[in-house]
């Protein structure tokens, strides 16, 4: 009796094993490189750029109910359910480590795509290793124009430029006089020095003079400066009707103080980076208010969008706090990649730039207010990334811009400071 | 019987040995970077360490002369078709001229008030290439891929080549401080260090001998800024001149020994590794914890050999005497 177990019990040992086998064999995963400042003194954006990647990459993997691209399935259904991996490493925000982890990611882990890495600077140096090893890089995180100035063949970016930013803030002005008949003519352009804000500070150049706006200053700085009086004097001095400023953080603050303290209030105040950044508010409190800034996602495009509040609900149920936009920049990237990588049916580099070249997914499913995701076959860059504009309003950020995609009516001209609180 | 020594020299040739063998063993494209970027590293301190181990002028501008390497050759060759080769020595000679300029109305200023002198020196180094357009100011310069090739200095296909070019220039570096120390220039240099006063009484020309040490130390950085142009194909002022990258520097030396030739390798040896591994295995949880223990590891290592790693060697060289 006993005799005759052995057997059976042996050959469904094996039938378990291989049938289990198989199931390891569809069960493969996809590993894909994520480098992000994770330590240093930027470590807080990067984390929050790691969130992003993650939660979208839980979105592919699992079964939701959203209308984001391979949420309702589990994995890539084209590659037998295959699952994405994200492999992250710290690149300390130096563009010497973004070379060499791009390099390690390919050659130790085996990655076969890259997303990243947040800080431009360090995006060039991580996308040059991989085009040298023909990997695909998508970005949505990094902002510079010259990224796709570079007509690299492997590297894609879904997010706007500061380019294209600079250009939505002259669109504006221009929808706003064609819908209120508020005529602009004349504008300041204010930025910091560093490549940000001066590549910013030269397309808004180019772009007023394309618009047909005159610029009547010219003013750059030292983002660290501890005092500005000399800078906003020469801005009251030029009777701007429009500024343009382009920050980051600190000097965001110290210049809004200056504002209030010399009663500088031209018509509008239009800005970059720095006012969008969670201290900036608790900082100035009512005085940001009324300020305009550039912004690629914000929480209250739910109100046309049902989407973003669900994700933004799963943002929040994983780890305690709301969306950022950072989170959401690097939220695109990961959809993007397993779009294409699911479309090519394959992971080898040429199937999926074929793929990716290929990419076009509908704005509904996106929880960004864009027509859609589609790339310039040249430069690589997403044809319809564009930015939003967002007031503060009540110590709030509110879209204001596109007027389609708009959550409050925008408040023009900047009322003067005497006669605010 | 014989004792076996262990002296500088034969240290020496195994290390060189195992260097020129390591990447033919190691296929690991990773641990190779980590040597080029040890070897990068320990050029940079053993050309501090001419002027601050041996004349003891303490620089803590060291990455200007870096930079302004990197920054020479690879504008020549972005804007000018300059061959790579002919920038290094370009920016050499620039990086040179550069520290004699400041170095003289410098030639006075002694111990601590050189060291922030020299840190003022990098930090205007700094901001003028971050405000100068011509350079690309703060966005940098991107260099273009060209064909592969010792001619133009760039490889896409391995690390080799980039590998034994830095050892070259590692033992360029070592050799030149060998000279220096061994060579009547030497004993100036530590009659200098020892005391100011006393060497100009002696009648060794102060002046000049400093600002010798100075454009010695300038060019063999300016060499490492090159390789680092050539090598990561992408320099802005964020990334080759930045104060932190001085401190390293600084850091290798006194940590391996200063004033001796061989202390700054070891101590490059010790500190790139740990930095970067340590990094690469727990950095990218984002918790900081690489940096405590590299942090913990400098305390340790200056808490219980003050002199510097070199003294252990050297203590048993004498020891085996």
């Amino acid at each position: 009796m006993r005799i005759k177990w052995v057997p059976i019990i042996c050959l469904s040992l094996c039938a378990v094993l291989v049938l289990s086998g198989s199931l390891f064999a569809q069960q493969k995963t996809i590993r894909v490189g994520a480098v992000y400042p994770l330590t240093g003194n930027i470590a807080s954006t990067g984390l929050d750029c790691k969130r992003g990647a993650e939660l979208a990459v839980d979105i592919i993997n699992g079964k939701y109910d959203l209308n984001l691209p391979l949420a309702k399935t589990e994995g890539l259904p084209n590659l037998g359910g295959a699952k994405i991996e994200l492999v992250f490493a710290d690149t300390k925000g130096d563009p010497r480590n973004g070379m060499s982890e791009a390099e390690r990611l390919v050659s130790q882990e085996k990655v076969v795509a890259m997303i990243g890495a947040y800080q431009s600077s360090v995006t060039k140096t991580a996308s040059q290793a991989t085009e040298r090893l023909k990997i695909p890089y998508v970005c949505s995180d990094s902002s510079s124009p010259t990224l796709t100035e570079r007509n690299f063949k492997y590297f894609f970016r879904v997010s706007p430029h500061d380019a294209g930013f600079a250009r939505d803030q002259f669109q504006f002005l221009k929808d706003l006089e064609k819908k209120t008949g508020q005529k602009v003519s004349t504008v300041a352009l204010l930025y910091e020095n560093t490549e940000f804000g001066s590549n910013v500070g030269k397309a808004a150049a180019q772009y007023a003079k394309e618009f047909g706006y005159k610029v009547v200053a010219d003013v750059s700085y030292a983002a660290n400066a501890t005092d500005v009086t000399s800078e906003v004097g020469a801005l009251i001095k030029a009777k701007p009707d429009v500024l343009m400023h382009a920050s980051y953080i600190t000097d965001a603050i110290l210049f809004t103080k200056t504002f209030k303290e010399m009663n500088f209030a031209p018509k509008g105040i239009m800005t970059f980076a720095g006012y969008i950044e969670p201290a900036y508010l608790p900082a100035v409190k009512a005085d940001g208010d009324y300020i305009i800034v550039r912004s690629t996602f914000a929480l209250d495009l739910a109100k046309g969008k049902p989407l973003v509040a669900q994700v933004n609900e799963l943002f929040k149920k994983k780890y305690g706090i709301d969306m950022s936009e950072n989170a959401a920049r690097s939220f695109a990237a990961p959809f993007v990649l397993a779009d294409a990588i699911n479309r090519a049916k394959s992971t080898k580099s040429e199937d999926i730039v074929r793929a990716l070249l290929a990419t076009n997914i509908p704005g509904d499913q996106m929880i960004y207010p864009w027509k859609g995701i589609k790339f310039d076959p040249k430069s690589h860059q997403n044809i319809y990334a564009r930015g939003t504009l967002v007031q503060i309003l009540n110590e709030q950020y509110a879209t204001v811009w596109p007027f389609d995609a708009a959550a409050k009516e925008v408040v023009w001209p900047f009322p003067p400071w005497k006669t605010r609180k | 019987m014989k004792v076996p020594v262990f002296s500088q020299k034969s240290f020496g040739v195994v290390a060189l040995a195992a260097a020129v063998a390591f990447p033919l063993v190691v296929g690991n494209t990773f641990f190779q970077h980590i040597m080029i970027l040890f070897f990068m590293f320990a050029t940079m301190a053993v050309a501090w360490n001419i002027m601050g181990g041996y004349a003891g002028m303490f620089s803590f501008g060291q990455v200007a002369f870096f930079g302004i390497g990197a920054y020479t050759s690879s504008f020549l060759l972005i804007t000018c078709h300059v061959n790579p080769w002919l920038g290094l020595i370009a920016g050499g000679l620039g990086a040179a001229i550069v520290g004699a300029a400041i170095g003289y109305p410098c030639s006075n200023l002694r111990g601590h008030y050189f060291a922030i002198a020299t840190i003022a020196f990098g930090e205007i180094v700094r901001t003028c290439f971050n405000n100068w357009k011509m350079v690309g100011a703060a966005e940098g310069l991107s260099l273009p891929m060209l064909d592969e090739g010792l001619l133009n200095f760039m490889f896409h296909s391995s690390k080799l080549p980039y590998y034994y070019i830095i050892l070259v220039f590692l033992l360029i570096a070592l050799a030149v401080c060998y000279l220096v120390s061994t060579s009547k220039m030497g004993y100036y240099f530590r009659a200098i260090k020892e005391s100011h006063d006393v060497a100009e009484v002696l009648g060794v020309n102060v002046v000049w001998y400093r600002l010798m040490a100075v454009m010695v130390s300038a060019f063999l950085s300016a060499m490492a800024g090159t390789f680092y142009a050539q090598y990561v194909l992408y320099i802005d002022p964020d990334s080759v001149l930045l104060l932190p990258i001085s401190i390293q520097i600084v850091l290798i030396s006194m940590l391996g020994g200063a004033g001796s030739v061989m202390g700054p390798v070891i101590g490059a040896a010790i500190l790139i590794p740990i930095s970067e591994i340590t990094r690469v295995w727990l950095g990218s949880k984002g918790t900081g914890i690489d940096m405590l223990i590299y942090g913990f590891l400098i305390t340790m290592i200056s808490v219980y050999q003050p002199r510097g790693v070199w003294g252990l060697f050297a203590g048993a060289g004498r020891r085996a005497r």
